[in-house]
């Protein structure tokens, strides 16, 4: 899961998004939303500079170690990886510094990809990228000093990864390099689909060995700071190729890369230069310069209620929303009491209040309430049920059913219909904002069953990595979790939090701690199946499994919002659910 | 007194060292990330975290840890690096230095200068309508939050954003190297939010202690003697009013120049103060262990020098 960039902080806006309706540039509204258009404008005018507030930095600014929502907006700009997103692609990726789509033989365990012999790196390598550039790119990334999230789940499969992981092989001989425009990768098992997914991300953006590896040498490597670029833009560099438009949680200064040629690409590349401002924590301020000022856009944040209700009003066309492909839950620990009897857990989903918690993060605007466990837009997700669900009775009713949660307690041995046990659970959530609240509205639906809860709060990243990531600590309930896929492929989104076998002592993303054999053992012949088709539908059940366990209370499917200024013309990229810098242009 | 100052650079050694044991006990105690987790990313597997977290030495005892980060600083000028910025914590630090200079030391100037005027002529003019109005203000100033305050003076007075756009809003900072009029123009907001608080303070703590000066018997006798009374508040009133304020005014400098969160937040200045917020938002242990080493050190070091002027301005004190 790739980080999702933070989107409404707080506030109620259900009225006003049953009554908008307008929409903007580029943009198609549906009931009440200003939705993203099924086909974008794309065309635009040359030149300009744009300036982008952020309020963090991005993860990396190593494309090879990025793994964020914001730091795509960059690396997608910046670098040509093997496949990437054009703006309205969401099923299959386009062929980037490829020539086309992979080829797959000897039963879905070979993937072989041609790339372009007429892209080159900018300033100060100026060479033509070839696949040994892919291929160093890609083994980088399996090393500690450049500590990718991704590559040991997608591409571990690759032969002779764990040789080259544990310093047994110099490289990894399941990537082959026959010429300079041929790249062979060879798994183990066929798990095609999570290969050529991850072909799509930036990790396989070509690396030149010769001037990254001194950089690669330190621990954490430094390439990112003297990173070289194939994409139409490149971080501001000197002759030595020091990035000095590049200031950690201050700022990126993006240009044009000299050498990128725009008939090689499908990008448009309309603007000059790009700023991006870091540190506006104040993100109501940051929304009100975006739109009241000229050529800005948001970067990591999405705008708070009272802004959003400004733009719904008065400037609908600066807003842009998109699906984010990401889902937030509660998870309820199977193996914590009383949260380890199935009964229990349908009981609380059926008596949670998951509109209370959708207006606690800005309703409906921000995205639906959700009822399972895979996302819109994913292969699997309408297979599954799509909007209406599983079926599922205890996650029927959004708003919350007392009654069925009643039958389900006295099922699960509470004849009163209330709890009577005696154990406190532990809640770990995030401290202050939505977060906080959604935390606190969690405690207030476990209340209602009879069930004593202790709160903690804390920050975010103390959260996850030193609780709910951490299966002995046994927490019962963390409320501030979510996931957001990688690539349009169900696996990216069930496999690693609802997988038993996924289970590990830290770094843990299946926070209910489900270990249901039979659904281990569909995920794992899931994964080998190449048919996209079958594959989906075998995803769809395994929805329906997993949901039909009750280990988490999803609540919502999350749109990310993007706004602009009015003299911008926006254009999203819907894989990312973000603007693309490479197609938005100055009216 | 140069061995007292001696011996004061030395305790400023120790107590910076306490300060940084303070924080790593504090970093520890207290429920925070793992950094090792967080620097291996979400996908990282176990084995890979525990790499992380020896090749960091976070796998050692407190102890141990805190001995290799004096070390790297003692021997080598090693702060250590920032796991979220992956760059060393030294540059990291001295690269927002000038920001916090440039708002603290304008500030400091703002406020100093308007806060003791608005003192001597409230002292002075004791229960006018001058001095009723000003206190009143002071009174404002002192109660309204600085964070308050300054979205009140973006919403008015920003280039951007405000009603009346006038000056340099939120992220307009650039450096005076590159832009001095643009430098100059960022940091008016950010100034006189800071100072309006410090002045009211300092007006109000000024006026208390000239009124008391001006009742004692040697400024009876300087007016005896016949000498105007500018001379007998300025040279004879003020000069013995002005201690508490030069102690003040040492430690609010040192301890803005360690980083004036509120203000370089709320204006989007990248200094030292939002250096640690967001190191602290993010668990970056060396990054935290960094600015809070500069705060205290300006804070020592802050103190040093008031302790100094202050033998300066009453001859009584000596420090043998």
């Amino acid at each position: 899961m790739r980080r999702l960039k933070g989107v409404v902080t707080a506030g109620l806006l259900t009225a006003l998004a049953v009554t908008a309706t307008a929409c903007g540039g580029g943009s198609a509204g549906t009931a009440g939303q200003n939705m993203v258009a099924a086909t974008q404008d794309l065309s635009g005018k040359q030149g300009g500079t744009l300036t982008m507030l952020a309020s963090g930095d991005v993860d990396y600014i190593d494309a090879g170690a990025a793994y964020y929502q914001f730091s795509y907006m960059v690396h997608y700009a910046t670098q040509r990886s093997l496949y990437s997103w054009a703006p309205d692609t969401t099923k299959i990726p386009t062929p980037d510094l490829a020539t086309g789509q992979p080829t797959i033989t000897n039963g879905g365990k070979t993937v072989t990809v041609t790339i372009r012999d007429d892209i080159k790196f900018s300033p100060p390598v100026n060479r033509i990228a070839t696949t040994a550039d892919v291929k160093y790119a890609i083994e980088r990334a399996f090393k500690p000093n450049v500590a990718n999230g991704y590559v040991g789940a997608y591409m571990g499969n690759l032969v002779g990864a764990t040789e080259f992981t544990d310093g047994k092989a110099s490289g990894i001989s399941g990537i082959e390099t026959p010429n300079a425009t041929t790249i062979i990768f060879k798994l183990t098992k066929a798990t095609t689909n999570s290969l050529i997914g991850a072909l799509a991300l930036p990790v396989s953006a070509p690396v030149p060995a010769e001037y990254a590896k001194k950089f690669d040498a330190v621990n954490p490597s430094t390439y990112g700071q003297h990173q070289v670029a194939t994409g139409p833009y490149m971080v501001k560099n000197d002759a030595q190729g020091n990035a000095i438009g590049y200031e950690a949680t201050r700022g990126i200064d993006l240009v044009r890369n000299p050498n990128w040629v725009a008939a090689t690409d499908y990008r448009k590349a309309y603007l000059d230069e790009v700023k991006i401002k870091e540190g506006n924590s104040d993100v109501t301020v940051a929304s009100n310069q975006i739109v009241s000022g000229q050529s800005s856009i948001n970067g990591d944040f999405g705008p708070p209620p009272a802004v959003l209700q400004k733009l719904y009003t008065t400037k609908s066309t600066q807003l842009i929303g998109a699906p984010s492909g990401g889902i937030r839950y509660i998870s309820l620990n199977t193996t914590v009491k009383p949260l380890d009897n199935i009964n229990v857990r349908k009981a609380v989903i059926a008596v949670s209040d998951r509109v209370a918690m959708l207006k606690a993060r800005g309703g409906a605007v921000v995205g639906k309430v959700a009822n399972h466990f895979l996302v819109p837009g994913v292969p699997g997700f309408e297979q599954a049920g799509g909007y209406k669900g599983t079926g599922a009775d205890f996650m029927a009713t959004p708003g919350g059913n007392p009654a069925l949660a009643a039958s389900y307690m006295k099922k699960a041995g509470y004849p009163s219909g209330k709890y009577t046990g005696s154990e406190t659970l532990q809640i770990v959530g995030t401290s202050g904002g939505t977060a906080q609240k959604i935390a606190e509205i969690t405690q207030a639906q476990f209340a209602k069953l009879g069930i004593k809860t202790k709160l903690i709060l804390v920050t975010q990243d103390a959260m996850y990595t030193q609780f709910c990531n951490v299966p002995k600590k046994a927490v019962a309930i963390c409320p501030n979790v979510g996931w957001l896929k990688d690539f349009n492929d169900a696996q990216t989104i069930l496999d690693p939090t609802f997988n038993g076998n996924n289970i590990v002592p830290e770094n843990n993303s299946n926070w209910p701690v489900l270990n249901v054999p039979s659904i281990n053992k569909s995920m794992a012949a899931a994964a080998l199946i190449t048919d996209p088709t079958a594959a989906a539908e075998s995803w769809a059940q395994i929805d329906q499994a997993i949901t039909a366990q009750a280990p988490a209370i999803p609540w919502v499917w999350d749109n990310t919002e993007n706004i602009a200024s009015s003299n911008v013309k926006g254009v999203v990229n819907k894989f990312n659910s973000s603007w693309d810098i490479s197609f938005i242009s100055i009216k | 007194m140069a061995r007292y100052i001696a011996r004061r650079l030395l305790w400023t050694v120790v107590l910076m060292f306490a300060v940084s044991v303070v924080t790593f006990v504090i970093f520890y105690v207290l429920p925070s990330a793992d950094p090792a987790a967080l620097r291996a990313g979400r996908h990282a597997s176990p084995q890979q975290i525990e790499e992380i977290r020896h090749k960091y030495h976070l796998d050692k005892s407190l102890l141990d840890q805190l001995s290799f980060y004096f070390k790297g600083i003692l021997l080598h000028g090693d702060f250590g690096i920032s796991y979220v910025n992956d760059q060393p914590v030294a540059k990291l630090v001295f690269s927002r230095l000038p920001a916090t200079i440039s708002v603290a030391v304008g500030a400091a100037v703002l406020w100093l200068l308007s806060g003791v005027a608005i003192g001597i002529i409230s002292a002075v003019r004791r229960h006018s309508k001058l001095d009723r109005t000003t206190m009143s203000l002071a009174l404002v100033g002192i109660s309204a939050p600085v964070y308050w305050l300054g979205l009140v003076a973006l919403y008015l007075f920003a280039d951007d954003i405000g009603l009346i756009p006038l000056f340099g809003g939120s992220g307009s900072y650039q450096p005076i190297t590159e832009d001095p009029l643009a430098w100059l123009n960022s940091m008016i907001l950010p100034w006189v939010v800071l100072a309006v608080a410090f002045a009211a303070f300092y007006s109000r703590l000024l006026r208390g202690t000239l009124i008391e000066v001006m009742g004692e018997d040697y400024i009876r006798t300087a007016r005896a003697k016949g000498l105007p009374e500018r001379t007998v508040v300025m040279h004879h009133g003020v000069r013995a009013a002005i201690t508490p304020i030069v102690t003040a005014f040492g430690l609010d400098l040192g301890a803005l120049l360690g980083g004036a969160v509120l203000v370089e937040i709320v204006f989007n200045i990248p200094g030292i103060g939002r250096l640690a917020y967001d190191a602290i938002l993010h668990s970056d242990l060396f990054l935290i262990q960094g600015t809070v080493l500069l705060a205290a050190f300006f804070v020592i070091g802050a103190n040093l020098v008031v302790d100094v002027v202050y033998a300066y301005l009453d001859p009584r004190v000596r420090y043998e």
